[in-house]
């Protein structure tokens, strides 16, 4: 048998306090907290706080594991990288504060760097939980249910049910090209994997065309709707967004 | 008995100028089942996909339960004749079972109740009432071709198309597909290189290839006369006898 990609959900099974969440909650407390902190100014220590409080609140009651949220933040490394350049060259008024070994360290700079760590990985952090805790299939009802237009829900669950279909493919053309003595050894043995690839496109292409007419065949007229679905409310989650909110403001006119 | 399906000189090109049929004709009666038997490349997909009014600039006249293939009456006649796909990958894209099958009666303007009301029975029919809430991509090949059959029964078409139900089944899938279509009690037409298959299900078959008729009789005669068979690249499976069947 052939392996299938059943596994490329990003979603965990363990038990979450934010699963079962109506996901339109969940996109929209992700979408408030995260613009919060991007708005958020990093020379309050009382923002820094209040917001680092209120992510990793979220992340202990999603229960999301510490390994797989660490794993998971890697995606933070080239903001990481990015960041620690800042200092160096971001000269905004030329307010050197150290000059070590001939290279000069800019205030500006530092307080740049800064602020893109603390709000790079406070924002992918919440990224990480919401797909943690929600399936594919929840994070489009959850996007259907905030009105965002059918074509793109369409193009969306259209991606998550042939995206398997495909790497499947993929996997058996590879397997097909392995059993007649193919083998992958360096950039010169790659020309079969692009032909491979351009043979996949049309492939796709041709699917493409064979699912829309098996769709005209059972009548569709533009619009996909998944059927209802019932979830439940979070009061912390609800709690937590505002006073996310709330620190905003409150830093804001104080 | 009244003519159900009554097809007239269907001719068709593809945009290539290949011609995919020439002057084709046959008719069929309520609840009779046929059989399109032919060779690959014979034009029969493009038969099926001119039942549902899919392909359009057809020369000739189709007719199905006195609805004229015009643009009026396309949406009647898409939920009259039912079309299964050969790949059921091909037919089955929502994130669930269930929402797969409620997809054609939603599109036909059933209620959300009425729709689900219909799949969950469509379901049952093909025994996959249990499967509902299931992503259709982590099925088996069985069990996809089951919801897909399914996801056309649920619109409850008066003909049921079937473009090769029976390829890569396992030996007991294609049983429990036999059974099923056996019990169904609408018009079928099942295109079908499963020659044991046709002559179980279907009294009848039409043979195409290159586009044209060339037979149309009982299934059984035309699979007892080598001639035509061999004429039409048709072969019985090694071992297959048709008396076995009541029929020395």
């Amino acid at each position: 048998m052939y392996s299938t990609t059943h596994s490329h959900h990003l979603s965990l099974h363990e038990e979450s306090k934010l699963k079962n969440i109506k996901p339109e909650h969940k996109i929209l407390s992700t979408f408030f907290i995260v613009i919060s902190i991007a708005f958020s100014n990093v020379e309050s220590l009382f923002q820094i706080l209040l917001h680092s409080l209120i992510v990793f609140s979220i992340i202990f009651i999603s229960r999301i594991p510490i390994k797989t949220y660490l794993k998971r933040l890697t995606i933070d490394i080239p903001f990481i990288i990015f960041a620690l350049f800042l200092p160096f060259l971001s000269s905004g008024n030329n307010d050197i504060i150290y000059t070590f070994m001939g290279i000069d360290v800019f205030k500006t700079g530092l307080l740049d760097m800064f602020a893109i760590l603390f709000k790079a990985t406070l924002g992918l952090s919440m990224g990480i939980v919401l797909t943690a805790v929600t399936t594919n299939i929840e994070l489009i009802y959850g996007l259907q249910k905030l009105k965002l237009p059918q074509i793109i829900i369409a193009i969306m669950s259209f991606a998550i049910r042939y995206i398997d279909v495909f790497i499947d493919e993929f996997k058996r053309v590879k397997i097909s090209m392995r059993s007649r003595g193919y083998e992958e050894k360096g950039i010169k043995t790659l020309l079969p994997i692009a032909y491979a690839s351009g043979a996949m496109l049309i492939r796709g292409y041709e699917r493409g065309e064979r699912v829309y007419l098996s769709m005209i065949s059972r009548g569709f007229n533009g619009s996909i709707e998944l059927r209802e679905r019932e979830y439940n409310n979070s009061v912390i989650l609800i709690f937590l967004t505002i006073g996310s909110i709330i620190v905003l403001i409150l830093d804001m006119y104080l | 008995m009244r003519k159900y399906l009554k097809i007239s000189n269907l001719s068709y090109s593809y945009p290539d100028s290949h011609e995919a049929l020439k002057d084709i004709s046959f008719s069929i009666q309520k609840r009779e089942s046929i059989a399109i038997l032919g060779p690959n490349g014979a034009g029969k997909t493009t038969l099926i996909l001119h039942l549902n009014g899919i392909l359009g600039s057809l020369s000739g006249k189709i007719e199905v339960d006195g609805l004229k293939y015009t643009t009026e009456n396309i949406a009647k006649i898409r939920e009259t004749v039912g079309v299964v796909f050969q790949d059921p990958d091909d037919q089955l894209f929502m994130p669930t079972v269930i929402e797969d099958v409620m997809f054609g009666p939603k599109n036909f303007g059933y209620s959300n109740e009425d729709a689900e009301k219909n799949a969950i029975e469509a379901l049952r029919m093909v025994g996959m009432d249990d499967f509902q809430d299931r992503a259709p991509h982590h099925l088996s090949f069985g069990q996809k071709r089951k919801v897909a059959i399914a996801t056309v029964l649920a619109s409850k078409p008066k003909l049921l198309v079937l473009d090769e139900p029976a390829s890569n089944l396992d030996p007991a899938s294609r049983r429990d597909l036999i059974e099923i279509l056996k019990n169904l009690n609408i018009s079928i037409i099942l295109v079908t290189h499963d020659l044991p298959m046709a002559l179980e299900i279907c009294e009848r078959s039409i043979i195409l290839n290159e586009g044209e008729i060339k037979e149309d009789s009982e299934t059984k005669i035309i699979l007892q006369n080598k001639k035509i068979m061999k004429e039409n690249r048709l072969e019985l499976p090694f071992g297959f006898a048709l008396h076995h069947l009541g029929d020395e």
